[in-house]
Formats: structure tokens, sequence, C-alpha cells
């Protein structure tokens, strides 16, 4: 038995494994197929002010090993959170509050009302589907220090995740555009944006034309992105994009990840975390490996 | 709601581009009339939803129609005896009062497989109304099925055989003479949208089955939505498949 635990900003967690933003809901559709206290955290639904009716249908549409999502931060709004959800998912596990906004007024005042409340704050300024927001924030260097700074100010007694989109120049500058802006840890990758065609009725896949590419395809460019990430910031990374093994965790480990998201797989194999958890437990059995922890940057 | 390893007992066609697919799951399964299940298909990503059919114990079975590479797949590569990962019984299904006794069915497409289900539950116990609208002959399937309600008229666009026209035109032909206490439909959205004008202010209670390109299928991703009157979002995996007519935006 390996110690699987990790310690991300001073929060420990049972294991690096974590459903990402957007696949699991706030964890209670899953937990009626198994335990979600198995998890080392969820990161919730991205959240907003106000309640969000998101985009029109079809959402999805699928390539190659890849998806691609459209949703358009549908959600019931933070009050709803706290009032209907929180209290249980904490007894559950950590909780990692994806927030989105229009403004940075918007981010600064969400990040208020979950400040000491959840484990981590995860700064979703990434998101592709929306039109307003979301990904503007996130594609320049200055506009993703500024919202972080606002969102740090808010956030006396949480942890700051400012997790970032890699349709951009350069993660090396967002990244540390990130961790100047006073980011206690990044997490990466976000969605590709991405389009397929219906090439029969010659017409977009998706309603809103273009959506967020994940999936088992995009991984080696976020093992990638994690690894130049990690190597330039001094704060903790968490990384995803396309992680269906054990292996593919442990590949993110070693690229410089403290812990790992899973989105997509859990869709395909809706016991996709469970199984990398115990899967992880192994790989480190087999290699002689005492510590999950010691995996991170352990490239040689 | 479960996730099983279930074993192919049969893959065939049945009809133009349909084909049934009967498995077995490792133990009995609860199924409700016009719940459905998600089957993962190697190499997609996403599970296919596909309403139930027939649930016999730990035998289910499941229609789909031939729409594009996964189904394709899922008709090309998985024969008798082989494995599949499927998630159900998911959604809510119909739901018929006591006191609804007289029952009428109104599918088209491959909306006639969930209300097949509904055939099989309530025949015998209620008073069974079936109008099934297909394309043409070579569409029709599952004779045996439909024939198990007390009355069946088969529609199709063509004539080619039983009523030509809908199967909304030829359930309006007979709505005044079978009385019906409750309406189930499922179609192709404009086929609902024909049926909610057709029956409007008869004040007879409908419930539609919608069809939606979902993620997760359990209600966690909120992909597959469809708007309700109030104007809010509604998850079709979780908070339907069904949905009375009036509470839905078609």
């Amino acid at each position: 038995m390996a110690d699987l635990s990790v310690n991300v900003c001073g929060v420990t967690l049972k294991n690096p494994v974590i459903p990402a933003s957007g696949t699991f809901g706030f964890g209670r559709e899953f937990n009626e197929l198994y335990d979600i206290s198995c998890l080392g955290g969820v990161a919730t639904k991205g959240l907003t002010l106000k309640p969000r009716l998101g985009n029109p249908v079809p959402r999805i549409a699928e390539g190659q090993s890849v998806i691609l999502n459209a949703v358009g931060l549908q959600n019931p709004g933070v009050e709803a959170f706290l009032e209907n959800d929180l209290a249980w998912l904490k007894q559950k596990t950590r909780v990692l509050a994806n927030v989105a906004g229009s403004t940075i007024e918007d981010y600064a005042e969400i990040c208020a009302r979950l400040d000491g409340l959840v484990d981590f704050v995860e700064l979703n300024i990434s998101c592709p589907n929306v039109r307003c927001g979301g990904m503007a924030f996130g594609i320049r260097p200055e506009t993703i220090e500024e919202v972080t700074r606002a969102a740090k100010k808010s956030l006396a007694n949480t942890p700051l995740i400012v997790k970032l989109s890699p349709n951009v120049e350069s993660i090396v500058l967002n990244a540390q555009a990130a961790e100047r802006g006073g980011a206690d840890c990044i997490s990466l990758v976000n969605t590709f944006t991405g389009m397929v065609i219906d090439i029969e009725k010659r017409k977009p896949l998706l309603a809103n034309t273009t959506g967020g590419v994940s999936g088992a395809g995009i991984k080696p460019i976020a093992v990638r992105m994690v690894y130049e990430a990690s190597r330039a910031v001094h704060i903790p990374v968490i990384g995803m994009g396309g992680i269906r093994t054990a292996e593919d965790a442990v590949e993110f480990l070693m690229a410089g990840a403290a812990a790992v998201q899973v989105g997509t797989h859990n869709f395909t194999d809706t016991f996709a975390c469970p199984k990398i958890i115990a899967g992880l437990n192994d790989w480190c059995d087999r290699h002689g490996v005492s510590h999950v922890s010691a995996l991170t940057g352990a490239l040689q | 709601m479960r996730e099983v390893t279930a074993t192919i007992l049969e893959n065939v066609r049945i009809a133009e581009n349909i084909f049934s697919l009967t498995f077995a799951t490792e133990e009995e399964m609860k199924v409700r009339p016009g719940q459905f299940c998600m089957v993962g298909v190697q190499n997609f990503p996403l599970r296919r939803p596909i309403a139930v059919c027939k649930a016999e114990g730990e035998r289910i079975t499941v229609c789909y129609q031939l729409k594009g590479a996964g189904t394709r797949t899922l008709a090309e590569n998985y024969k008798q005896g082989e494995k599949l990962s499927v998630l159900l019984p998911l959604g809510n299904g119909f739901f018929v009062k006591e006191e609804e006794k007289r029952v009428a069915l109104v599918g088209g497409g491959v909306g006639i497989f969930p209300l097949i289900s509904a055939i099989r539950a309530y025949a015998g116990e209620k008073e069974v109304y079936s109008y099934m609208g297909f394309r043409s002959r070579a569409a029709y399937c599952l004779p045996y099925e439909l024939q198990r309600s007390d009355r069946l008229v088969v529609a199709t666009d063509d004539g080619s055989m039983g009523y030509r026209g809908t199967a909304v035109q030829a359930f309006m032909a007979e709505i005044d003479e079978i009385k019906p206490d409750v309406i189930l439909s499922c179609g192709p959205l404009p086929m609902l949208r024909a049926l909610k004008k057709a029956t409007a202010g008869r004040d007879i209670p409908t419930f539609v089955s919608l069809e939606e390109r979902m993620g997760c299928g359990i209600g966690a991703c909120l992909v597959c939505v469809c708007e309700r009157t109030d104007g809010a979002h509604t998850r079709v995996c979780k908070d339907g498949p069904v949905f009375d007519i009036n509470e839905v935006i078609l």
C-alpha cells in the first residue's frame, strides 16, 4: 500500500485524483454509483453569481478520441450551491469550487462569497463557450494577473487555483502571470477550442458552432503544457487533459503535477476515478514508490 | 442505476437501418417502461443512449438505428457472447395512474421502441391503443410486440402499409372513438409538435419521451437539456426523458 495522499497548498487530499469541473456536477449523481468519498476532491460545476441557462442544444459532439462540449456554464448559481450542495459535498471530500464571471467584479464577489467555506476556489478564466468573460480573461497575461489579484483579495482563508486555457500564445507567460497575481496553485489545461461539421447537413454539429475539445486525443499537448508551466512557476500545478488510466495520471505527475483531474473519461467509464486511484496504488507498489507525491516532477 | 458488464445474446437487423440488441445483465434489473440505458462502444468516448424496449429479468432488449460511426460499430463489431458495458436503468420512464384505463400510444420512427416497453407493461391490464408511424413498409418491425396492443394502427408516410399518413393523423382519426385517459408519445420533434397542436384543448394528460445528445447520461454534466415552459432548463437524462407535454417547449 503506497501513501497516495498529496498536499496541495497546505490542504491534504487523500489521493491526487479529482473529477474535473463540468463532468461531475456537484457529485450527487456519481455518488449514486459509488461513494465519492474515495476521491481526492471534486471540482464543482462552474459557478456564477446568478443562475445561468447555458447554450442551446446540441451541446456535445464527438471526434476521434475526443469530445467537444459547449454547455455554456449552465449552473444554479453560487447561492443555490451553498444552500443545497456544499454541506453534503464537504462531508464527502475536498471541495474545489470552480467559479466564473463576466467581469472582474463578478470574480471578486463570488470569491468573497465562498471564502472560508470551501477547500479551494478554482478560477475558471478559460471557458471557451461563453461570449463574455470566461476565456476572455484567460488569454493575455495582463488580464490573468489582474483577475487573479482581484480574486485573491477576496480570499483571505481559501487557497486560489487559477485554471488556465491552452488556447494561448504562451502557457509559460500565463502561468507566471497567475503566480504574480497571487495564485496559490494553477490547474491546466481547460479545453481547446474546436469545431466539427456534419457534412451531410453542411452545419456545425454544435449549436454553439464551436466547443471545447477534451479527451484522450489532447493528452500529449496537455502533458507538454503542464511540463512547461510547472517549470516556470513555484506554486503547485494540477494537471489534466485526456487522463484515462493510472499510467496517464503518473505521466502528468512526472510532468510536474501535484494532483490530477479527470474529465471526459467519467463519461466513457463511470468508475474512471476510483479505477485510476486503485491503479495508482498498484503502480506505486509495482515500482517501489512509497509516496505518490514523490512522483511529482520526477523526471530523470 | 448501475453499471453492468452485460453479455450479448443477440444483435440482429430487424428492419431497414434498425438493429435489435439483447443482452444479459449479471443480475435481475428492474426497468420501468420508458427508461433507457447508456451503451459503451469501444473506442468511442461517449456512450450511446438507447431506450429499453423489453426488460425480462436479466434479459434486456434495446433497438437502435444506424446513425453514425458509433452505432455502425455497435452493429458490426458486437456479436453474440461478447461483453458490453451498460449503465441502466436511467431516467424517469412513463407513469400511468391507476385510474387511467385507456392508454393511447403515438410513436414515430425509433420512437416506437420505448413505447413497446409501455405496451408490454400495460397490455392486459389496461386498454392499449397504439398508433405507430413508419417511413415505409421496409421500416416496419417487431409486429408481435406491437400486436399485444388492444388496437394497433400502423401508419406509413408512403402508404405502403396501413394508414397513409402520420401516426398523429391516424390517432386523431380515432381519438373521439377511443377516448383515451392518457397519451404517451415518442418520436421526432415535428411529430410531437403536431400531436400537441392536434390535442390542444382536449385536456387529456399527455407525456412525451424526448431524445437529446447526451454526455454522462446520469444528470451530472448538463449537456442534454430541454427548455421548460417556465424558462428553466431541465435535464433530459435525469429529469426526463419523459415529460408532461405542457411542461416543455418542443
